[in-house]
């Protein structure tokens, strides 16, 4: 029996694939001997449709840039505006925008908790931590007015006031969520099925990770201490107090593990938010009215942390109320085409929906 | 690959069995509905005891979705245009900007939210008179 | 290290984390391989491509950062917007072949020497380049698509003011 090499598409209809994107794997037996990314089931062109609207307009497309966590796209947007147009945010639109990241963090984790331990056949799993992610969707829904976009952090603040008794909700909630981390432990992150398949799977090369451009869980999976919550930070992250887990290993496994306490941190920062919240002041500071809010010639690059790593935005304004430019960079292009290509050779067939889930790649934010 | 018995690991994840005797999570639909939150963005609302057909709306929507038609009878005299805002639930993405530059507020959202039609061509929406 | 680096070029600063130098095209690979060997600006995080139509120029930010993640320099290269050609990066940077990719197939742009210049999000795209100012998306839906029926009754609302206050007017003097 001669060895032939077979192609398949790993694409979307298969479960296990991130979204909406496909490999194509050259198969020996079950091993794979190359692979190549596509995407462009879900390009949607917002880079260029924001060009045609002004800046108010635009806001509220760029949530949809990435789907399982939008936040840090509004954040992006609504940063790099104001840093062009010179706006100052007040402290508590701060603090709540802080806040609204880190719940959007939590939330984006346990789904991701769903999709890693689907990707190995421990649904039960899934099932549990996407109904402790709907009770924070539904914190989300009372604050914002929707449950997945928010549209919440707008150019010059945030849009809505905190409603009553939300923070002793969302106190109540941190409480809850603090008590099923250990259930979590013991069903999924300690499981020996789970040990077994991720611990040396998915292996990163240490040496070039920085080089390279990695970021997020890969960097920290590696032991590299990088987040751009303490590196370049933003908002009131520097009056806050939290770790940033690492994990040596550079495995699949080693990236759960980073992302098992990121959880527990971001659980810490959004109790010492609840604390430090300034009682009152003013949301949202003046802005002019669409047509007449105008941004200078001049260009800004911005990056916050999202879930999955560092997200940057290239914003260029060009004097008129439109903006000339706005590219986004997702965590994802990089771990997706770099990263992912290289790292599936020689790895089995089984194990490709359980590296992808472990590098976090979410195709809207790779095409846009 | 070396066999190593994990006997915490592979013991540990039966507690998951203890959930069977928990009652179920999810709710019944169509007996038992969800309580949404107050301040859901929904469907529109406009009251047109105080709408003044500026085309405000329409303005800064950016998907184009509202369109300015002619009111049946006058109820607003500040009303100048007589025309209200009637929107294209195909492509509204309920971001709300709307509702945020109406002049008088009568543009507004309510909770409801579940829209059921036979006919494709059934999403030009009304707003409700609240 | 950005002393080192104002010995050599004209930094503009535009906040205490993030920097920016202009530079010919000519001289995008000694420069970035320059300042990625010598300071520790290692790694490339993004090439951002803007559209200067009336200047009829691209600006190419090609925007570094350091091992620390906590600044960032743009290298900002002005290219002509017709049949240009840049050097790729991918011998410095392998994730520079993905980015540039994306942006060939956005601009048009050829990026010299990297293999991997077919589609990437688009599949059979015959237009020009979409990211290029000169593409209108508006022109383009209306050519190729139909809007669905049923919103012929939209009114101009200045236009109706107009009429409703000639109409106003005519009624008060017909009532004289």
């Amino acid at each position: 029996m001669e060895n032939r090499v077979i192609k398949i598409y790993h694409g979307p209809q298969h479960p296990g694939i991130t979204g909406n994107m496909s490999l194509e794997l050259d198969l020996l037996g079950e091993t794979i001997k190359g692979a190549r990314t596509h995407v462009g089931y879900l390009h949607r062109g917002f880079e260029k449709l924001v060009e045609r609207r002004t800046i108010i307009q635009a806001f509220t497309i760029v949530c949809r840039i990435c789907v399982p966590e939008p936040d840090p796209n509004e954040e992006n947007f609504a940063r790099a505006i104001e840093t062009l147009a010179g706006i100052e945010i007040s402290d508590r639109a701060k603090y709540i925008r802080t806040m609204v990241l880190e719940m959007a963090r939590v939330a984006s984790l346990l789904l991701w908790i769903g999709g890693q331990s689907g990707s190995i056949g421990l649904g039960t799993v899934g099932q549990w931590s996407l109904f402790d992610r709907d009770l924070i969707l539904d914190l989300f829904e009372e604050l914002t007015g929707g449950r997945v976009y928010h549209m919440y952090i707008y150019p010059g603040g945030v849009r809505r006031e905190l409603p009553d008794g939300f923070l002793d909700k969302l106190f109540e909630l941190l409480d809850y969520l603090e008590d099923r981390l250990p259930l979590y432990d013991k069903v999924f992150f300690e499981n020996a099925t789970f040990k077994k398949r991720a611990i040396g799977v998915g292996v990163v090369n240490r040496d070039e990770a920085l080089k390279n451009g990695y970021v997020g869980q890969v960097l920290r999976g590696c032991g590299i201490k990088r987040d751009t919550r303490r590196d370049n930070p933003y908002l009131v992250y520097e009056d806050l107090d939290f770790e940033i887990p690492t994990f040596n290993g550079c495995d699949v496994y080693a990236r759960a593990m980073v992302r098992r306490g990121e959880i527990r941190e971001s659980i810490k920062i959004l109790r010492q938010i609840i604390e430090k919240m300034p009682k009152d002041g003013k949301i949202m500071q003046k802005i002019p009215k669409h047509r007449r809010f105008k941004i200078p010639k001049d260009d800004t690059f911005v990056s916050t942390e999202s879930a999955r790593g560092e997200y940057s935005y290239y914003i260029a304004g060009d004097g008129s109320e439109k903006i000339r430019r706005m590219q986004v960079k997702g965590a994802s292009l990089i771990h997706g085409f770099t990263l992912l290509e290289k790292l599936l050779i020689d790895e089995e067939l089984s194990n490709v929906a359980m590296i992808m889930n472990s590098l976090g790649i979410c195709p809207p934010e790779i095409e846009r | 690959m070396k066999f190593s018995l994990d006997i915490k690991g592979s013991i540990t994840p039966f507690v998951a069995v203890g959930r069977v005797f928990e009652e179920p999570k999810t709710i019944c639909y169509p007996f038992e509905k969800k309580e949404i939150a107050k301040g859901y963005r929904g469907f529109h609302t406009n009251s047109l005891d105080k709408c003044i057909g500026c085309a405000n709306c329409q303005d800064v929507c950016m998907n184009d979705a509202i369109d300015m038609i002619p009111i049946k009878e006058d109820r607003n005299p500040k009303n100048s245009s007589g025309c209200i805002p009637r929107i294209d639930y195909g492509r509204c993405c309920w971001c709300s900007l709307c509702t945020d530059v109406c002049p008088p507020s009568s543009l507004k959202l309510e909770e409801d939210c579940i829209w059921a039609s036979d006919d494709s061509n059934n999403f030009l929406y009304m707003p409700k008179d609240k | 290290m950005i002393e080192k680096l104002k010995q050599n070029y004209e930094i503009e600063e535009k906040n205490q984390r993030l920097f920016k130098i202009r530079i010919k095209q000519e001289e995008l690979i000694t420069v970035i391989s320059s300042i990625s060997s010598t300071t520790n600006f290692i790694t490339l995080s993004q090439i951002a491509c803007a559209d200067w139509i009336e200047d009829e120029v691209f600006t190419l930010n090609y925007i570094l950062t350091t091992d620390k993640r906590d600044k960032n320099l743009m290298v900002e290269i002005s290219i002509a917007r017709d049949n240009s050609s840049i050097p790729t990066l991918m011998k410095l940077f392998p994730q520079a072949e993905v980015m540039e990719r994306d942006l060939h197939e956005m601009y048009g742009m050829d990026f010299i020497g990297n293999p991997t210049l077919y589609d990437f999000a688009l599949e059979d795209w015959k237009e020009i380049p979409p990211l290029r100012r000169e593409f209108d998306t508006l022109e383009y839906v209306n050519s190729n698509f139909e809007f669905r029926k049923g919103r012929e009754d939209n009114r101009d609302v200045k236009v109706e003011i107009k009429r409703r206050r000639a109409e106003a007017k005519k009624r008060l003097k017909d009532g004289k």
